[in-house]
């Protein structure tokens, strides 16, 4: 569970959190809009997506610019207002459409990596 | 080197620092939302030290880095418009600039006489089209209407004309083209004017 037990291993996770922690971010707001700090902790909550929490912001501000979320400020009882982030049309579109096509993904990369291998055979 | 009391503003200006590649407006807008995230920590783990804030935050230069590469204008950006060419300047022209190139082409073009005409015309578009794809201010799609509006459909309506035509600059019929296509260009540019992004 250790991210940098080896730099390979720690290579290997950040290539694959850099393809899906855009939809796990547009997912987290699914329900409900989310605060950049609540974004964070359900991140660092995950285990494999967390990361250098700086890094998501400039993935937030792409998001918002690319009009997949829109942001709105919220008083808050406690401390300064929060700029909430919500999905738009399109981020949710893009949302379903990782989701559609995720199963499919996942299942394929499980695929190559069970023992055994399929042979070369069955491809003929 | 300053030090400041100040472990907080220490942090935003090495951000700031590492991220001089990025457009300034880009540049800004994340040391807001730093600044913005490490207030609300703050106000939520009054018990936290700030240096464990920071340190959760991580290092300025992998957000730098992470902030060049989503804004399009870093080494792990698409190559596919900029080349080889100096990465740092890329975007960085102002949205004004390849919208004014494009809508004045034509009329500069029609200021010099016959094939200086053409010739200038055709480099400043050509100029406005390099700098239209280049910048940050687009999305790749609006990029490549404005390219096919402001500089592929005039050329082949241009190359078909002289080809079927060859009528002589200054003629009648030739200056309604002529027109039409400054038309042409000059809306295009309005329009990405319009939805150029900040």
């Amino acid at each position: 569970m250790e991210p940098g037990d080896s730099t390979k291993q720690a290579r290997a996770a950040a290539q694959l959190r850099k393809g899906v922690l855009e939809y796990c971010v547009l997912a987290l707001m699914r329900d409900r809009p989310r605060y950049g700090v609540e974004l964070l902790q359900a991140l660092e909550e995950s285990g494999a997506l967390a990361t250098s929490q700086g890094t998501v912001y400039p993935l937030l501000s792409r998001l918002r610019r690319d009009d997949l979320v829109t942001t709105t400020w919220q008083e808050s009882a406690s401390g300064p207002p929060r700029r909430y982030y919500a999905l738009t049309d399109s981020g949710r579109a893009a949302l379903d459409e990782f989701t559609r096509v995720w199963p499919g993904f996942r299942d394929a990369v499980d695929t190559f990596l069970a023992t055994p291998h399929p042979s070369t055979g069955d491809l003929a | 080197m300053k030090t400041s009391q100040d472990p907080v503003r220490d942090y935003l200006s090495a951000v700031e620092r590492e991220a001089s590649a990025l457009p300034a407006d880009r540049r800004q807008e994340l040391v807001a939302d730093l600044a913005e995230h490490i207030e609300v920590a703050r106000a939520e783990r009054p018990d936290a030290v700030i240096g464990e804030i920071l340190a959760e935050l991580g290092d300025p230069r992998a957000i730098a880095a992470t902030a060049l590469a989503e804004s399009g204008t870093g080494p792990a950006a698409s190559p596919a418009w900029g080349g080889s060419g100096a990465p740092a300047r890329r975007g960085k022209v102002h949205p004004l600039v390849p919208v004014l190139l494009l809508a004045l082409a034509q009329p500069v073009g029609m200021v010099f006489p016959d094939e200086g005409g053409s010739l200038i015309g055709g480099l400043v578009r050509i100029t406005g089209a390099v700098l239209l794809c280049t910048s940050v201010h687009w999305t790749a799609r609006r990029k490549i209407i404005g390219v096919l509006l402001a500089v592929v459909l005039p050329g082949v309506a241009m190359g078909v004309w002289n080809l079927s035509d060859g009528a002589p600059e200054g003629s009648g019929p030739a200056l309604v083209a002529n027109l039409a296509a400054s038309a042409l260009m000059a809306g295009t540019a309005a329009w990405l004017w319009r939805v150029r992004r900040a």
